[in-house]
């Protein structure tokens, strides 16, 4: 009986042991201690051959089904499965001996023999399932450490993909950012292209233009000094006249002649206004001639904006401005073309002017006009501005203020070429024209020159 | 006193008899006008002597152009004074005018005053 006890204990012992790598809960282990607890106590009965003898013998019989029923049974011992059926043969062996031996002794002799082949046979049974059982359990020992080696792995790899992704974000962010800058970049390259296109559209235009005018300007010369020497004559002839006799054909004649006069005026009139376009379209198309001198850009703007309100007061329709100059003394000399750039002063305060009066006419008794002319030193550049409190430029034309032969003064009053010169002329000294404006407030000029290095 | 007039537009000659109508009318002056450079050599070659003392000269005229007139006549008769009268007034053409020994340079439109006065001067120097 001592083998079946055996066969407890070192079932009980091997599952104990192997709780280790599986977590058994409480309940088990505590099953574990009082099973080895018993199987200790009956070991020890049996080798005292203590009575009664059948009773425990009995009860190691109960003890070791139970432990396998316990191991087929448990949810978490279903993998001793093989284990638990290994005792199994010499356990019945062994019960079947003890019944017969109990019940029957006689017939215990007969089928002695039969019982111990049998034990054999169990004995065979028992060790084969114990390999079969040990190769199972290796190949679970694998499998766990396949699993977990795996898990292991996946969860590197989780890792390093989240790494990824961070790095993914980090680039993405990246890309989008140097996107953005390729985009502006981009836009900022068609712009200039376009202006490209548009200055070279300019450039052939104004070569067109300037060989139009040449070609128009000698026809315009005769019709102006054709019509001068007529009007002359026809002063001559009215000096004539009185010597002749009245007469109603005298009457007609003179009627006739001062029709003729006014018709010669008008002539003269319009041909030098073709004559004043001409002069502009040659003068915007001309090539930088005169020479880059070192000027007081103050003088030069206190001589041509008193200039440009003298002549605006010597011609019709002069206008009553207030010109306030703030002008930074402090101003270096810059080096311009000060012929050209007198123009440039010229051009954008005969412009305030001309704007200013416009808003004059409207007839509003509050309103004064006045142009204020401004210098500043910015450092490696030169600020200019020209402002005026007249009507303001619409936004939906601001854009076209500098482009040749936009005008917004009406019939015969400008040839829209001046702020195109004007633009042209701070071009060359690689300088930069911004208009800022409210419409019904004021127009401001601003003028970026780069100063130079000499 | 003979000017010469040389432009390849034919309506000067009628613009410049205009002008100076009451200069040849008293007698003056005498104008003659030739349409090319080569007209114009021809004509001053016609005398010899010339009588002509003044020759104004047009430049940009096909066939010969007036700063060539200007270095033919100045070789032939360096006695007559030659002015130029262009409708280009840039420094090339007058730099080129005058190093060849041109007496004055008019731009187009012409300054009727300007031009007087210069014909007056010579008049009276003589």
């Amino acid at each position: 009986m001592i083998l079946i006890n055996l066969i407890s204990l070192s079932l009980l012992y091997y599952l104990k042991k192997s709780s280790g790598a599986q977590e058994f809960p409480e309940r088990l282990h505590r099953y574990f201690k009082y099973g080895m607890i018993a199987a200790g106590v009956l070991i020890a009965l049996g080798i005292s051959n203590a009575p009664p003898e059948i009773l425990f013998e009995l009860l190691s019989f109960v003890l070791v089904g139970a432990v396998i029923y316990l191991m087929l049974n448990t949810p978490e011992l279903v993998y001793l499965k093989t284990l638990a059926i290994t005792p199994l043969p010499i356990v019945g062996v062994k019960l079947l001996e003890y019944l017969v031996r109990t019940i029957s002794p006689a017939i215990f002799e007969i089928v002695e023999n039969y019982l111990d082949a049998a034990g054999v046979f169990a004995f065979i049974w028992a060790v084969t399932m114990w390999l079969n059982h040990r190769k199972q359990m290796k190949e679970i020992e694998i499998e766990r450490i396949i699993t977990k080696e795996q898990e292991r792995q996946l969860r590197q790899t989780e890792e390093q993909k989240s790494q990824l992704e961070l790095l993914v974000a980090e680039r993405t962010s990246e890309i989008l950012s140097q996107k953005e800058e390729l985009q502006h970049a981009l836009d900022h390259l068609r712009a200039t292209q376009e202006q490209l296109i548009q200055q070279e559209k300019l450039a052939s235009l104004g070569q067109l233009t300037a060989g139009i005018a040449h070609e128009i300007k000698n026809p315009l010369n005769f019709v102006n000094n054709f019509s001068e020497l007529s009007a002359d004559f026809l002063h001559e002839i009215s000096e004539e006249m009185p010597k002749i006799p009245d007469s109603p054909e005298k009457e007609n004649i003179l009627d006739l002649l001062e029709n003729i006069k006014s018709n010669l005026a008008k002539i003269r009139h319009h041909g030098s206004r073709a004559d004043s376009i001409v002069r502009s379209m040659l003068m915007h198309s001309r090539g930088g001639t005169g020479t880059m001198d070192p000027t007081d850009l103050n003088a030069l703007i206190r001589e041509y904006s008193n200039l440009a309100f003298h002549g605006m007061r010597a011609n019709p329709n002069p206008i009553n401005v207030d010109i306030q100059l703030s002008l930074d003394e402090n101003l270096p000399k810059i080096k311009l073309n000060s012929e050209d750039f007198s123009r440039v002063i010229l051009n954008l305060v005969k412009n305030a002017f001309d704007a200013m009066r416009e808003k004059l006419s409207a007839k509003n008794p509050e309103y004064k006009a006045k142009v204020e002319i401004r210098t500043r030193d910015l450092g490696d550049k030169v600020l200019i501005e020209v402002e005026d409190n007249g009507p303001g430029v619409p936004d939906q034309i601001r854009d076209k203020l500098l482009m040749p032969f936009f005008t917004t003064k009406k019939g015969t009053e400008g040839t829209g070429l001046g702020l195109s010169i004007t633009h042209d002329i701070i071009k060359s000294h690689e300088g930069t024209l911004e208009i800022k404006s409210e419409e019904g407030k004021f127009t401001c000029f601003s003028i970026l020159l780069p100063k130079s290095t000499e | 006193m003979k000017i010469l007039f040389v432009d390849d537009e034919r309506d000067v000659e009628d613009l410049f008899r205009q002008k100076f109508r009451k200069e040849i009318k008293s007698g003056h002056l005498e104008l003659a006008f030739a349409f090319s450079g080569q007209e114009a050599l021809d004509l001053l070659n016609s005398e010899d002597p010339p009588k002509f003392v003044y020759v104004f000269s047009d430049i940009n005229m096909p066939g010969m152009s007036g700063l060539e007139l200007l270095e033919e006549i100045k070789s032939r008769f360096p006695a007559i004074q030659v002015s130029m009268i262009s409708a280009y007034g840039d420094q090339e053409n007058y730099d080129k005018a005058m190093s060849s020994g041109a007496k004055g340079f008019f731009t187009k439109p012409v300054d009727f005053e300007k031009l007087k006065l210069e014909i007056a001067a010579l008049t009276s120097g003589k």
